[in-house]
């Protein structure tokens, strides 16, 4: 081996909701030389990708062999409808029964419609295709949507219909279009409608986000392949991810699990990300992150994206800590900016916390706690009342606490300032009582103000007449029982709904569920112990693990392990996967026409098809051209003499399935 | 290794649009920082897009003088007319022997459109007209004949943009792609061609009048 073999530096970087974090790391001998955290700019991903490029401080950029990204951008894009406008011409589909079961909702866009064609369960046209009616259509539309797609029932079986359309659509407009068949095999229509349609509204979202990163690697002078980590932790070529971006769903949790299961060498373990939003668990068995063959879960939409099973809850280290309506403390669902953070970076803050904490308890509610501040100037499109105005220009005199800003503003709830787009926007942010802070208080962290996060927290629970290590420990356990609940659940597949923990133990709840878990958690019977074990030990990521996950591991009676660099582990698992192409053919009867005698058997292989008078003959040309197929596919996509195995599956009804997956390390340049 | 980076793709695509309507005026020199700046875009792309676009002989690179816009002369104009005109018959005469009835209802789609567009809205209908004969061009079923008359299609345009101040869209076109379609669905083969000769001729008559009288 020559030297530059020896070392061959990577560059892996995962931008979460909160922060994005990179890493260098050394390829062969798994070494992490570097790493840097900055916050994930959501209005354009690159600026916070180019402060954690500069953060670690590369001294020889050409020495970079390989970038690699996981990205919340799609996941986000869907959650806050900022994808792209899409019409979805469905083809064949029953108008009646998706309004009978109600399923209009799940397309994922409200523009779709119904046109007459399809095939049936054997690959044959069920209906003519209408072309006039959809070219009628697409004409009506083309000026105010930004993608088509285009799903037609059957079409993995036999995607005539949707080809046919492609083929007259793409000839009147210049929309890029997407069809079902080329994004998914399964026979699941609706749910291959939501994919096509999911990945119509993010091409151009993704295909922006990656010349912005390819434009900051540039000005670092890093010229190297870029990957993007798929839902399945496996890497994608950063062209196939510009055409699929439906598949980079859940690619940030995914990237976490496979960067703790590198990181620490185990070959089965639960994950468990502790990032500042949210807290993301997945399972590593035999090596792999377990994937979810249902198909991905994302704001309520099902797709046919094969991801990794994993559930995620609005749990972090900078989740709000509030009162709830009964006086009982809430932690989360929002994220704020810790107190510590705000009085570290506008020192006033920090006096007015300490001036809030000597006054007397009427005075010092906890509304006092919540401030808002200037993020940035916004552009004048923005601001379009009166009020939004007159709320910037007091902004700019500093971060101010909520009643200031009621008061200045002359409303009597904060809830009429409406400051959603301003919020989404970064504008404006707002910050907080978070457990960043109660960890500066315990002297856990002390990167930030420990002063002003120690007033905030004594005004807090002076408000309760409440001791302020008791609350503390109190929020601690809230937490963990959070974080337990969500791994019971998610591992048992069985909803658990959590109530109130003494009426539960003392027996005014009669469920026996809610008793069980409480009991095992806070072993209160006085003759019955139970608990609950988990077989497999937990893995640690994310910097608020060490100090959320200890309690966890010990209530599920197991080991906590946090590998070296466990608060980066999520870019390593960027650059940790695999590159991975499959490809997938169907294999099916071709049938007489009342369906009673066989005539031979079709290979579909996405646009092409192949027909064979035996079965026999059909699944070993079926098996040579798919490993054909997944073998070029992993090279063109950057792997590295990528391995091939084939798997043979039965659908029912003399119907075949021949997977072929191509892995192989990324292909670094020389 | 890398045919069809994403960013090269899009900076090609913005680039070309640029030249093709004369926002980068023919014979004008081409500052590589400058379009990748303008662009949000790095340089490598950018360079990449160029030297695609000088294979297409609408940017020159010289040694000497760096690049510029590919300049449009008669001399030009009267090689791609002559192009054009044989190979635009020879697809028109090809759609009528080969095409489907997709392939009708795309063209029929097409000319109802171009019928319903108002006169003014010139840059309308010479899109739809690229279209139209793009369509043809499919309905030929010849990808190689498709791809040198798109070519050749490209560098026509930035005749039609120059020409467009005193062009304007001849009304005419309409009713001669309502005899065109008609032909190719008889499956006329003759009469295809000789429309489709005359409408190409019509259009590159007039570009030469006027590009001629401007000197």
């Amino acid at each position: 081996m020559d030297a530059s073999a020896q070392t061959a530096l990577v560059l892996g970087i995962d931008t979460g909701g909160t922060y994005t974090d990179g890493v260098l790391l050394e390829y062969h001998s798994r070494r992490v030389l570097a790493s840097h955290k900055s916050l994930t700019t959501k209005r354009d991903f690159s600026i916070g990708i180019e402060a954690v490029i500069e953060g670690i401080h590369i001294e020889d950029p050409s020495q970079i062999k390989m970038v690699s990204i996981s990205t919340t951008l799609a996941t986000n894009a869907i959650a806050e409808g900022k994808g792209k406008r899409v019409a979805l011409l469905l083809i064949g589909y029953d108008r009646d029964l998706i309004s009978t079961f109600k399923m209009e909702g799940r397309f994922a866009t409200p523009n779709f419609h119904f046109f007459d064609g399809g095939h049936d369960l054997y690959g044959r046209e069920k209906r003519e295709l209408d072309l006039p009616s959809i070219l009628g259509k697409v004409n009506e539309i083309k000026d105010r949507v930004d993608a088509i797609a285009v799903s037609s029932y059957f079409s993995p079986l036999n995607p005539e219909h949707e080809l046919r359309a492609y083929r007259a659509i793409s000839s009147i407009c210049d929309l890029p279009i997407v069809l079902g068949h080329q994004l998914s095999t399964r026979l699941g229509s609706v749910e291959r409608a939501t994919t096509a349609a999911l990945n119509a509204s993010l091409l151009a979202v993704l295909q922006d986000f990656i010349i912005a990163v390819r434009r900051a690697m540039e000005r670092r002078d890093i010229d190297a392949p870029l990957m993007v980590v798929r839902g399945d932790g496996t890497l994608m070529s950063d062209e196939f991810a510009a055409r699929t971006p439906v598949e980079t769903i859940h690619s940030g949790p995914a990237a976490s699990a496979i960067g703790g299961r590198f990181l620490s060498r185990l070959d089965g373990a639960l994950v468990l990300d502790v990032g500042g939003t949210t807290t993301d668990i997945a399972v590593i068995e035999a090596g792999q992150v377990t994937v979810s063959e249902e198909g991905a879960t994302v704001s309520d939409f099902k797709t046919s994206v094969k991801a990794a099973n994993l559930l995620s809850i609005a749990l972090g280290g900078d989740s709000h800590i509030t009162w709830g309506h009964e006086k009982n403390v809430v932690v989360g669902p929002e994220r704020v900016a810790p107190l510590a953070y705000l009085a570290w970076k506008h020192p006033r803050v920090g006096k007015q916390l300490k001036a809030l904490s000597l006054r007397t308890w009427a005075q010092a509610t906890p509304d006092w706690l919540e401030y808002w501040y200037l993020l940035r100037e916004p552009p004048e499109s923005l601001l379009k009342g009166q009020r939004e105005r007159d709320l910037i220009e007091f902004l700019r005199d500093g971060p101010q606490p909520v009643p200031e800003i009621i008061k200045q503003l002359n409303v009597l709830h904060v809830a009429q300032v409406g400051i959603g787009e301003l919020l989404r926007q970064e504008i404006i942010g707002k910050a907080g009582l978070t457990s960043t802070d109660l960890m500066h208080v315990e002297g856990q962290y002390d990167v930030w103000d420990t002063e002003a996060s120690a007033h905030a927290w004594k005004v807090f629970c002076q408000f309760q007449f409440k001791d302020p290590d008791e609350l503390r420990q109190q929020v601690w356990t809230q937490m963990s029982e959070m974080i337990i609940h969500a791994v019971i659940t998610f591992l048992s597949e069985r909803p658990l709904q959590l109530g109130d923990r003494q009426r539960s133990l003392e027996g005014g709840d009669q469920d026996f569920g809610r008793w069980f878990f409480y009991n095992s958690l806070y072993k209160a019977h006085p003759y019955l112990e139970t608990g609950i074990r988990l077989q497999r030990p937990i893995i640690g990521i994310g910097a608020p693990a060490g100090i959320f996950l200890p309690d966890v591991a010990e209530a599920l009676q197991t080991e906590l392990i946090l590998p070296d660099h466990y608060e980066v582990a999520n870019a390593v698992g960027a650059i940790a996967g695999s590159v991975m192409v499959e490809e997938e053919l169907l294999i099916y009867p071709r049938l007489s026409h009342d369906g009673l005698e066989v005539f031979g058997y079709f290979v579909q292989a996405h646009d092409e098809r192949t027909e064979f008078e035996e079965l026999e003959d059909a699944l070993a040309y079926a098996r040579a051209l798919s490993e054909e197929r997944a073998l070029g596919g992993a090279i063109r996509s950057g792997a590295d003499n990528p391995q091939v195995t084939i798997e043979e599956l039965t659908d029912g009804l003399d119907t075949y399935r021949i997977r072929a997956k191509a892995i192989g390390n990324p292909r670094l340049t020389k | 290794m890398q045919m069809e980076r994403v960013d090269t793709k899009r900076a090609y695509e913005l680039i070309r649009e640029r030249i093709t309507t004369l926002e980068l005026p023919p014979g004008s020199s081409i500052n590589e920082q400058a379009l990748a700046e303008q662009m949000e875009m790095g340089l490598v792309p950018v360079r990449e897009a160029l030297k695609l676009l000088a294979h297409e002989k609408l940017v020159v690179i010289t040694p000497r003088h760096g690049l510029y816009v590919a300049d449009v002369n008669v001399p030009d104009l009267e090689q791609i007319s002559e192009m054009r005109l044989a190979l635009e018959g020879l697809c028109a005469r090809l759609a009528a022997q080969r095409a489907t009835a997709d392939d009708i209802v795309v063209l029929e789609t097409l000319r109802q459109e171009q019928a319903s567009t108002a006169l003014e809205d010139s840059k309308r209908l010479f899109d739809l007209d690229h279209k139209f004969h793009q369509a043809v061009a499919r309905a030929a079923h010849n990808k190689y004949l498709a791809d040198s008359l798109e070519r050749l299609f490209g560098l026509s345009q930035r005749l039609w943009y120059l020409a467009l101040p005193q062009l304007g869209f001849l009304p005419s076109a309409v009713e001669t792609h309502l005899d065109l379609v008609q032909a190719i669905e008889d499956g006329d083969p003759d009469k295809a061609e000789r429309i489709m000769r005359e409408h190409v001729g019509e259009f590159y008559a007039q570009v030469r009048e006027i590009l001629e009288t401007a000197r």
